[in-house]
């Protein structure tokens, strides 16, 4: 087979190894604003849950998380394995992603002086007007270097869903390796990787900027 | 639910009855008491630690009281200990106005809409309130810093630029924690003269300071707080020249060069 043939066939998962980067994005920023609110709750036993779980998913292999999600419900309850494995896969990346962007948002949070609530509250605003408009646009350009280095390593860790055999990029690399008993998919793989995120550098490089209107 | 006591004509705009307040069993107030008539500006001193910010805290709702009365034009906001709903607190804290130590503007929003976002939140029109924040920075000498970022600003800018923001919501009372605590000496004089020309135009103050020859200038009474207590309380010249109390001798004579 010829590198062209080689890249020509990748890419045609490349379609998918996006799906699971945008669709994991688009559920576990928000879900983790949730998970970081409960997280901070005053109520203890929920805030222990919540603490439970998070622990949980960042002290285990997302790859046995993949796993779980993909084909713990056949185990389980004997229901059969989704044909379209795009849906458990998104799942359990954007639970692994939401524990993880929880704690940054935590850290956002907590790192706001207290002083910015009480100006708040003795100028009228209420908690939530709070949070939205004073609290939260802060937190935000306070994180952004560590949600770069997350979204940099979700890019990477798509790769991860070939454990489901999910046709993304590299699950179709790794067979065409196989089949050929050639490294060069790898090679080629590790280039799609540099190249998707050199644009997510490039991308999230822009929108620190935006947020620099003030320091 | 707050009750009216009589209604006189002159109510006092703020009175404080046997207000206690301790930290994890560390009293910080003991029977505090004192009122603040409309007009008047009241300095409050002491050394660190004496309860000062504490009171003014507690006054602002920033701080639960343990026990005690506070009460706003003769309502109860807070009585025998029990505050009133939250509706009517919430109704109470659009007399008073609040300038910090640390000025706690907000970063992220320029001068101006540090200024005019708590008015228009509020139900002000925009234009009023634009109007309205450009008339008081030019009284607080900042015509042209609209635009700005509290960052871009000098210590002394930031704090007038919070004095203004206090100022926009129109309080029948302003409070001021230390408000030149964490300014260079040399900016320190820039602020208190805009409180000072404040007390010209008779807007109604609680000042915490550690200045004590503004405490002299420009107050009406002037409060000594030490351990929790207030240990007297008169007019400029009975505490700066007549002292009773032999605390408040000691206290000021730090002061004296």
């Amino acid at each position: 087979m010829s590198l062209m043939t080689m890249i020509v066939k990748m890419s045609e998962g490349l379609g998918k190894t996006c799906a699971i980067f945008f669709l994991t994005l688009l559920f576990s920023l928000p879900l983790g604003m949730l998970v970081a609110l409960l997280r901070m709750s005053k109520n203890k036993i929920l805030s222990s849950v919540v603490r439970f779980f998070i622990t949980v998913l960042r002290g285990t292999p997302l790859m046995l998380q993949l796993l779980a999600v993909t084909y713990g419900p056949y185990y389980l309850f004997g229901a059969n394995v989704s044909r379209n494995k795009l849906i458990p896969v998104v799942i359990a990346f954007s639970i692994n992603y939401a524990a993880y962007f929880a704690e940054i948002y935590r850290g956002g949070i907590e790192s706001i002086p207290k002083g910015q609530y009480e100006a708040a509250t003795v100028l009228g605003y209420s908690r939530f007007q709070t949070f939205m408009r004073i609290i939260l646009p802060q937190v935000v350009k306070r994180i952004m270097p560590s949600v770069t280095n997350e979204v940099v390593t979700l890019v990477k860790d798509t790769s991860m869903a070939f454990t489901v055999s999910y046709q993304e990029m590299f699950t179709i690399g790794k067979q065409i390796a196989n089949s050929q008993t050639s490294f060069m998919p790898f090679i080629v793989a590790g280039v799609f990787y540099y190249l998707f995120n050199l644009v997510v550098d490039r991308v999230m490089g822009r929108i620190e900027k935006h947020l620099n209107y003030y320091s | 639910m707050s009750e009216r006591t009589e209604p006189k004509p002159s109510a006092p705009i703020l009175e404080v009855r046997g207000l206690r307040k301790a930290f994890d069993r560390v009293p910080v107030l003991r029977d505090i008491s004192f009122s603040v008539e409309k007009g008047n500006v009241i300095t409050v001193i002491g050394p660190s630690g004496s309860g000062k910010s504490t009171l003014l805290r507690c006054a602002s709702f920033l701080e639960s009281a343990n026990d005690g009365d506070i009460l706003y034009d003769g309502e109860y906001a807070l009585k025998s200990g029990v505050y009133a709903q939250k509706k009517d607190l919430n109704r109470f804290r659009t007399l008073f106005g609040m300038v910090f130590q640390n000025f706690n503007l907000f970063p992220h929003y320029s001068v101006m809409r540090n200024i005019c976002e708590p008015p228009i939140l509020r139900g002000c029109e925009k234009e009023a309130a634009e109007e309205r924040a450009v008339t008081l920075l030019k009284k607080m000498g900042l015509e042209g810093k609209e635009k700005a970022y509290p960052c871009q600003l000098s210590g002394g800018q930031q704090q007038r630029v919070a004095i203004a923001r206090a100022l926009a919501l129109e309080p029948e009372i302003l409070y001021f924690d230390e408000p030149t605590s964490a300014l260079d000496p040399e900016l320190t004089g820039e602020v208190l003269k805009v409180i000072r020309q404040l007390a010209e135009d008779h807007m109604t103050m609680v000042v915490v300071t550690h200045e004590m020859s503004f405490a002299h200038a420009v107050s009406h009474r002037v409060v000594f707080m030490d351990g929790g207590y207030i240990m007297e309380e008169g007019t400029p010249s009975e505490i700066f020249d007549n002292p009773r109390e032999e605390r408040t001798k000691r206290f000021l004579s730090n002061y004296r060069k």
